[in-house]
């Protein structure tokens, strides 16, 4: 793990689950597999605590453990998992497109908390929807079950490993601790359970301050004795749906910037039939006919097959090659590359990067230098047309960002500078890399500034979160116009500017985050897919 | 080494020609520091794309945020003693549920006379859940100075458990077996040790 990557992990892990658990997660992620003992006595907590963390780590799929020889668990976290908590936002608004409120709830629910039971997601997502509907209505469990069992068919959630069910009684001792198996099968399997009832709407009485709360706490748990019927079966949402959910995403708006919509759709068609018969890690989709994707097309567009037959034909042929023709059988059978398709959306990252840093004419000798593959420092004058000074200034930029390196051919075999030739290359994946790397840092820095930005301004942000709890309650207690007036001139004008830079900052910083998280989604499944080919 | 500069006047060992630089021209300088922290860019960013899908991404971004706080995953660190106990304080306190993922859980928890047979892994368990209920309690002594108390919490405590029993379920084989993990005679009095005690020290008072 890079230094970048270990500092953006331990600012997620701070700002969503505290020092403590922040302080366990960057050690195991520095340092590997360890046991519990080990970790207590490295980083100077208390066992006690050192064991919250865990769970909580645990719980929320950032950290695994594993029984070793002589019956020591070691704990292992997943770097890479604890980055996609910056995803959580774009998880949750793609399941609100494609399955409205419900569904959306739903994922923010099991993102939320890790792992839950499909009973208790139920039941939470039904009391926060009845809360958001008119006074009297309620949400019922079946229609939100019926959500669920969508999602968990179209693999969007998944189950979590679980305890194996042994049969035979083991006389010796049980192990420190279980190793969770899941069988393929049952991973989506939702468990036959009825639910009946409908969201509670959280009376208004428990809504007084802190101190009343706990009053009334020991009403609402009775009504949680009864047995849960799927105990043990907890559910997860199933971030690589999502990731070949976002990369189908990209390849149909990317062939839809390139040609026109009526492509795109075709392309969308085909992605969604392969969607169930392609593993998300597969270079090409499993190959589709051409008169199964004219039955397959959605129902408003009439093209006729004519049409269809030269639109796949213009895709085959387009030098993007997303889509690639395999056969000729059943009207021509077409394949859509993923890799390939991946591979170019990468490029086009990085020559979009070094357009805007650079200017465009460095852009121009990026996508020449690409094109050919290995260019002397003359030629690329001469084929990009642009004077020698210039041309040797932004290669060397170019380089020493490395966004391009050099290859040396010895004519001679002593290597002699004056009788070699240097040759000006880019190899997509090192570049690629290293503008991931840089994706981290960049992050890491707007949390970091974000985080600065609001403790300078903290006594301010108090100030005015008082001042506006004091309004919501004169105005439920019925105040007068004059009384509210005078409340809000409490915060003076400059402040109230202070407050507004300071609103328009944060999220001008937040916006950024996720913004860069899709460029770090592109290269990172850029870089798995080619190490998975090698 | 220094190599031999050629009578006075530099020489390169390879053609000049090749890298650029035309013969006997001003070579840049050699940079002697490390690059600026913030240099100045000659481009400007381009600016963030804008829509609907962004603006609800970012609402629900900074609704995360608010909520994982309040989660009761997020562990808050135990704060220092203050020098004077401000009266505010007690009010602004943020209510949060307990998620205590621990084993079978103790009928009563101020049963702390029961007795411990260290061979029987679930009665180890039940002593480690009382000293931390133990713990609880008087965390929330000083947290939570009403005339409440800390049965009250830890009775709260015990009922949150009681709502949360099906989640940590899967987790009571897990924290039952850690415990085989070392010698228990070892660590008896280990979990007094660390960070904890620090908070319930009552200072010296003159």
């Amino acid at each position: 793990m890079t230094q970048a990557e270990i500092k953006l992990c331990s600012l997620l892990l701070q700002e969503h689950f505290g020092e403590i658990v922040e302080k366990i997660g960057v050690h195991l992620i520095r340092t590997g597999s360890q046991p519990l003992r080990v970790i207590a006595h490295d980083t100077g907590t208390s066992l006690d605590q050192v064991k919250k963390a865990l769970c909580v780590l645990i719980q929320h799929n950032l950290v695994s453990y594993q029984v070793h020889k002589r019956g020591v668990v070691e704990y292992e976290a997943q770097c890479s998992r604890v980055l996609r908590m910056l995803r959580y936002p774009r998880y949750i608004y793609t399941t609100k497109t494609l399955y409205s409120d419900t569904g959306e709830l739903i994922v923010e629910e099991l993102l939320l908390n890790g792992k839950l039971t499909m009973s208790a997601v139920v039941k939470k997502v039904a009391d926060r929807l009845t809360e958001t509907m008119e006074d009297g209505k309620t949400m019922d469990y079946a229609e939100v079950s019926n959500t669920f069992v969508r999602l968990a068919d179209t693999h969007f959630v998944q189950r979590c490993p679980s305890v194996p069910t042994t049969e035979n009684s083991d006389p010796g001792p049980p192990p420190p601790a279980p190793t969770l198996v899941i069988n393929e099968k049952d991973m989506y399997l939702v468990p036959k359970l009825s639910l009946i009832g409908k969201g509670k709407r959280r009376r208004s009485s428990d809504e007084d301050a802190a101190g009343e709360p706990k009053a009334k706490r020991p009403k609402h748990t009775t009504d949680n004795k009864e047995p849960i019927p799927d105990d043990g079966i907890y559910w997860q949402a199933n971030l690589d749906r999502f990731h070949q959910h976002f990369r189908d995403q990209a390849i149909v708006s990317a062939v839809a910037n390139r040609m026109d919509q009526t492509s795109s759709e075709i392309v969308r068609t085909m992605l969604r039939m392969s969607e169930i018969t392609t593993s998300s890690s597969a270079p090409f989709t499993q190959p589709l006919s051409s008169n199964e994707i004219f039955r397959s097309l959605p129902v408003g567009y009439n093209i006729s097959k004519q049409v269809l037959d030269q639109y796949l034909t213009l895709l085959a042929d387009d030098p993007l090659e997303f889509v690639g023709k395999s056969g000729d059988s059943g009207g021509g059978m077409y394949v859509i590359n993923l890799h390939k398709a991946l591979a170019s959306l990468a490029t086009a990252t990085l020559e979009s990067v070094v357009q805007e840093r650079f200017g465009s004419r460095c852009a121009r000798i990026f996508r020449l230098v690409l094109q050919k593959k290995h260019l002397e420092q003359k030629q690329v004058e001469d084929f990009a047309m642009i004077p020698a000074k210039e041309a040797k200034d932004m290669l060397y930029k170019m380089l020493s960002e490395n966004f391009m390196s050099l290859q040396e051919i010895p004519k001679t075999p002593d290597h002699a500078p004056s009788r070699t030739f240097y040759l000006y290359t880019v190899n997509i994946l090192s570049a690629a890399r290293m503008l991931l790397h840089r994706c981290y840092k960049s992050i890491a820095n707007l949390i970091e500034r974000r985080q600065f930005e609001t403790k300078e301004n903290k006594r301010l942000l108090e100030k005015s979160q008082r001042v506006e709890a004091i309004i919501a309650s004169m105005q439920a207690t019925g105040a007068e116009e004059a009384q509210l007036q005078e409340i809000e001139e409490m915060i003076t004008a400059p402040e109230r500017q202070q407050l507004e830079t300071l609103k328009r900052n944060v999220n001008k910083l937040d916006a950024s985050e996720i913004q860069v998280d899709e460029t770090i989604f592109l290269l990172e499944s850029y870089i798995e897919c080619t190490m998975k080919r090698q | 080494m220094a190599g031999n500069k050629g009578r006075g006047r530099a020489a390169y060992t390879f053609n000049i020609e090749a890298v650029g630089f035309s013969k006997g021209e001003k070579l840049p300088d050699v940079v002697l520091k490390p690059p600026p922290l913030f240099p100045d860019t000659d481009y400007k960013p381009v600016p963030l794309k804008t829509g609907e899908g962004e603006e609800y991404m970012l609402a629900l971004k900074q609704e995360l945020r608010e909520t994982m706080k309040r989660m009761p995953y997020f562990i808050e660190t135990p704060e220092e003693r203050q020098d004077i106990e401000r009266y505010s304080k007690r009010y602004m306190k943020v209510y949060k549920e307990e998620w205590i993922p621990a084993g079978p859980k103790p009928k009563k928890a101020k049963d702390a006379g029961k007795g411990t047979s260290l061979t029987n892994t679930a009665d180890v368990l039940k002593k480690i859940e009382e000293l931390e209920k133990r713990d609880d309690g008087e965390k929330s002594d000083e947290e939570n100075e009403d005339k409440e108390g800390s049965k009250e919490k830890s009775k709260e405590g015990d009922d949150d458990d009681d709502d949360d029993a099906a989640e940590q379920e899967e987790y009571d084989e897990e924290e039952q077996e850690e415990e085989n993990d070392y010698i228990n005679s070892y660590f008896e009095d280990g979990d007094d040790f660390g960070a904890d005690s620090d908070d319930n020290m009552d200072e010296a008072t003159y």
